[in-house]
């Protein structure tokens, strides 16, 4: 009885194959969707302009929100809570990487919390694995970084955040912009898994391979704006698309959206502390 | 609202935002774990009542104002315009917390309510909308300490009246005034209330121990810290600095009372003295063996109530245990207590303010609490404290005894 694991090289193997004899048929179907029109044009600002724009924005953005900060007035007089940590900023660090506040009063919305940024740790971890010269799986493996563990995990942890805000007392509190940041980093992660599940266990893989966003990674990273449409062929790459878009939107949104709470969580944590 | 008052009134929000208040008002991530910290909330539960509830609305301003966000998508963070509305909605969330801070324990970040409740104080203040008892009450200290040069005999007097009540609990040293008012040559200067039983026990434990201690002619009360005008709480709390310098005594030391405490030791800049709360001087006394107290002086079983201003947002914690293992055999804890205690629901100037029916209603959670503790006597070490407790015990009908560790204290005092 042939092994998972035998079944899925051999899937992997005949995508290979297919990829390898049909060079021709696969850029013609490329060249099918880059001459489509505008929507090639779209797909192109999407894949590469707009990586680099919403990285700049990012960068930007939060460079702007730590700098609002520093340039306000000085709180002052302490804002301590007592009992006071002997180690105020050890007890900053603990309170913004334990959550211990949380863990005492909702233990199953910890339970979420940690599952969701240990994933989302690894998640970064996981696109950095797709960069050669970074490689942490094998260079030869087709998975990501957890074989789409990583993702499920932050789209189970995103659907409970978005089921908690249904929920009273939370849902008095949710405003419109709460639900919509869910939202885009749900389909952003669903769209994700599609990716990486299809390449780690579909029966006949994604059309595009890890080999080939590396590719696409290192065109981004030598600034050569070409068209990524040379190294991801396929049908399939309407959703590395929206992935992408989905992402660039993340990231453009990110300084002034909650999620600066990123960067803000231990110096907010030490005002309490110290 | 014409547009030079939300003119004014953005331009006072702005004078509020620090780097802290504005870590304050981006954080959130509107997760609701606070929701359930307050007393209020869990005595009446409404949103309106909880940290998240009462911070959004100043939020939704600061977004509408402050925020490109709210320009561009203010439906995003459903912004509110700074009109009659929102300010009605504005009174209600800053006067219906007391500023005890026990959600800021709750919340992962550690966001401050009182911090963003002082900018709701603010606005009302500027739209002429504040509790104007509170503003009278400032206003009057402020004014005695201008005017002290001329009340000073009268109140002089009526304290030395008081000589003899203290003199019955312990007498003075021979070589010792029983009361000395404003005197050169003391270490300590104690800050009390208007109101004698804020004096008399205070003395007796005092002189007991032997302390070169001298009255203050100001009250410890810090009426503009309740009202959130910063300005007037810098100018009444620089009576109490500019005499203590005047004096060269090397502590102040504050009567039972939360806010006075809290603001004179950390919210007023620098002193060249030290600052304490008496409960604290009380403790090292027992602690140096300088007073000694004697336990079968107090039958029933006592609990004890941690004020806010004292414990979570002070430091004081442990000396009121110490002093009550000196007073009492029978001593039960509050659960919660310490940092975790709930507020007794009078702080903030809500007892000062009358708000009965607000102030028995919003700590329903506390009476239930106090009477699971199965004591039968309640003490505390806050003024605000004790008066709301013994309102809890009547209306509830607590059946039980309402104290100040201090008079406690006083009362079992005894020589080695």
């Amino acid at each position: 009885m042939p092994s998972v694991s035998d079944a899925v090289s051999a899937a992997s193997q005949a995508g290979g194959q297919a990829a390898a004899q049909a060079p021709a048929a696969v850029s013609s179907a490329s060249q099918a969707v880059a001459s489509a029109g505008p929507l090639s044009t779209v797909y192109y600002f999407i894949m590469v302009p707009m990586v680099y724009l919403a990285i700049l924005a990012l960068v930007v953005g939060v460079v702007f929100r730590i700098v609002t900060i520093l340039r306000s007035p000085r709180q002052p007089y302490p804002l301590t809570l007592y009992p006071a940590a002997r180690l105020p900023v050890f007890a900053a660090f603990r309170d913004a990487f334990g959550m211990r506040q949380v863990r005492e009063h909702k233990p199953m919305f910890w339970v979420f919390l940690v599952i969701f940024h240990v994933s989302f740790v690894l998640l970064i971890l996981a696109h950095l694995d797709i960069i050669p010269a970074l490689r942490m799986l094998p260079p030869e493996s087709k998975h990501m970084l957890g074989a789409g563990g990583v993702g499920v995990a932050l789209t189970l942890s995103v659907g409970y955040f978005i089921l908690r805000r249904f929920r009273s007392p939370v849902r008095e509190i949710s405003t419109p912009g709460d639900y919509l940041l869910l939202l885009l980093i749900l389909f952003l992660f669903l769209l994700g898994d599609t990716i990486s599940w299809s390449n780690s266990w579909g029966s006949h893989g994604f059309v595009m391979t890890k080999k080939d966003f590396a590719l696409y990674f290192a065109s981004l990273a030598s600034f050569t704006f070409a068209d990524p449409r040379a190294v991801l062929h396929g049908s399939h790459y309407h959703f590395v698309v929206l992935h992408v878009l989905l992402a660039n939107l993340f990231f453009i949104v990110l300084p002034f959206t909650k999620i600066v709470h990123a960067f803000f969580t231990i110096p907010i944590n030490l005002l309490r502390r110290t | 609202m014409d547009a030079a008052t939300t003119t004014r009134l953005k331009g006072l929000f702005e004078t509020k935002l620090n780097g802290a208040m504005r870590l304050y008002l981006d954080t959130c991530a509107r997760c609701g774990v606070c929701v359930e910290a307050c007393h209020v909330y869990a005595s009446m539960p409404q949103l309106r009542y909880s940290a998240v509830g009462r911070a959004e609305v100043i939020r939704k301003i600061f977004k509408r104002y402050f925020k490109l966000q709210g320009r561009i998508a203010p439906w995003l963070g459903e912004v509110l315009p700074m009109d009659d509305p929102t300010m009605a909605a504005v009174y209600d969330a800053a006067w219906s917390c007391t500023g005890c801070r026990r959600c800021m324990t709750w919340c992962p970040f550690g966001i401050d309510t009182q911090m963003l409740m002082s900018i709701a104080k603010l606005l009302l203040i500027g739209a002429d909308k504040e509790p104007k008892l509170l503003t009278m009450l400032s206003d009057m200290s402020i004014a005695k300490g201008e005017g002290v040069e001329e009340t000073k005999a009268a109140f002089d007097e009526a304290v030395m009246d008081l000589a003899p009540e203290i003199e019955e609990l312990w007498p003075a040293a021979p070589d010792r005034p029983t009361i000395s008012v404003a005197a050169q040559g003391a270490d300590v200067l104690y800050v009390a209330l208007a109101g004698k039983h804020s004096i008399v026990p205070a003395a007796a434990i005092m002189n007991a121990a032997g302390e070169k201690w001298t009255l203050s002619r100001f009250e410890a009360v810090n009426f503009a810290a309740f009202l959130g005008d910063g300005k007037k709480m810098q100018i009444i709390a620089r009576r109490i600095h500019d005499e203590a310098i005047r004096l060269r005594v090397k502590e102040v030391v504050i009567v039972e009372c939360g806010t006075a405490f809290r603001v004179m030791k950390y919210m007023t800049g620098y002193h060249p003295f030290t600052v304490s709360a008496f409960v604290e001087l009380i403790a090292r006394y027992v602690r140096e063996g300088r007073i000694h107290l004697d336990r079968s002086r107090f039958t029933g079983k006592l609990t004890y109530h941690d004020p806010c201003q004292i414990a979570r947002n002070g430091g004081v914690i442990e000396e009121p245990r110490l002093v009550i293992r000196h007073l009492a055999d029978d001593f039960v804890e509050l659960q919660p207590n310490r940092e975790k205690n709930w507020c007794c629901g009078g702080g903030g100037g809500f007892v000062a303010l009358g708000e009965k029916d607000f102030r028995m209603s919003s700590s329903r959670v506390k009476a239930e609490q106090m009477k699971a503790s199965g004591a039968s006597v309640i003490c505390t070490a806050c003024e605000n404290c004790h008066t709301q407790l013994t309102d809890l015990n009547a209306h509830y009908g607590l059946g039980m005894k309402v104290e100040s560790l201090s008079h406690l204290a006083a009362k079992a005092l005894v020589r080695p």
